[in-house]
């Protein structure tokens, strides 16, 4: 382990199935919508509009902000995502994951995440599986 | 409004492809998405960290390159064919390092009919494919597309 990481990290042999995990909300603003459009030249959409990908792009930064130390990620492998209602700029989103599936592999371990992102109606605006490759935890 | 003629779904060809411009992924676009998502994982933000890994260096977060990618395609195709998107299917297949230059290759795939009427779905493929000719990432959207008026 290199000094630049974290004591407190959760490992493959760390990650439970079937715990609902739920990040904090936040509220999508104009800026959000404006960076995001800066970055990608993505064609602007209509006033208000926050641009599709931009929540699934928040809510991997949501998971970071939940209690429990962060998984070793070592690559992010795919994802399958269905975008089932639009947001707008003052909508409040969170995130409640779950992991579904976890296969070890020689190097590290393949990790299934289901995640749908709500809006502050409770509303499920966006859901889909993300299939991640985690580290498992080095030898002492 | 557009200055544009309208295009409808019955307008678009299965078959037809699309090559976009080239773009370099540089660090300050990995700074930006790192603090617009807040996604700091040490894979995008930690140099030294990453100098022991299997990458060398620090690499740009896949997501940043499926977003730079849905730009770049949507500056050589008409607005309507990559429309609201309904569906992402995606891999990340390789790294995208920072000074990598990457375009995107797309193709109309399928259409088929949206579950509101009025409304069609058309399936992309697309591959992202860096300065040597190397997939780091592919997959298909399927996007909403409105149906001509009758």
């Amino acid at each position: 382990m290199t000094p630049s990481q974290p004591a407190s990290r959760a490992y493959f042999e760390d990650v439970q199935t079937g715990v609902p995990l739920e990040t904090p909300a936040m509220t999508l603003t104009e800026t959000h919508a404006a960076l995001f459009a800066s970055l990608t030249t993505a064609r602007p959409g209509e006033a208000g509009a926050i641009p599709d990908l931009l929540p699934l792009c928040l809510s991997s930064g949501l998971g970071w902000r939940v209690p429990q130390p962060p998984l070793v990620v070592l690559a992010f492998m795919g994802f399958e995502w269905r975008f089932l209602k639009p947001t707008r700029v003052g909508d409040t989103i969170r995130s409640v994951s779950k992991t579904v599936a976890k296969r070890s592999m020689k190097e590290g371990g393949v990790v299934v995440e289901e995640r749908s992102i709500l809006n502050q109606h409770g509303e499920v605006v966006q859901s889909g599986r993300l299939t991640l490759l985690v580290a498992k935890r080095p030898a002492a | 409004m557009s200055a544009y003629p309208a295009v409808y779904f019955e307008d678009i060809p299965v078959g037809e492809e699309y090559a976009s411009p080239g773009r370099t992924v540089t660090e300050a676009d990995v700074v930006i998405f790192a603090g617009l998502s807040g996604d700091y994982n040490v894979l995008h933000t930690d140099a030294e960290h990453m100098k022991a890994s299997q990458f060398g260096e620090r690499i740009a977060h896949g997501l940043l390159g499926l977003s730079i990618q849905q730009g770049l395609l949507d500056r050589v195709v008409t607005a309507q064919v990559t429309g609201p998107l309904a569906a992402v299917k995606w891999k990340f297949k390789g790294p995208i390092k920072i000074g990598d230059t990457i375009h995107v290759e797309a193709r109309v795939t399928a259409k088929r009919d949206g579950e509101q009427p009025g409304w069609g779905v058309v399936t992309v493929a697309r591959r992202v494919v860096n300065q040597r000719g190397e997939v780091v990432q592919e997959g298909e959207t399927d996007h909403l597309v409105g149906r001509r008026p009758a």
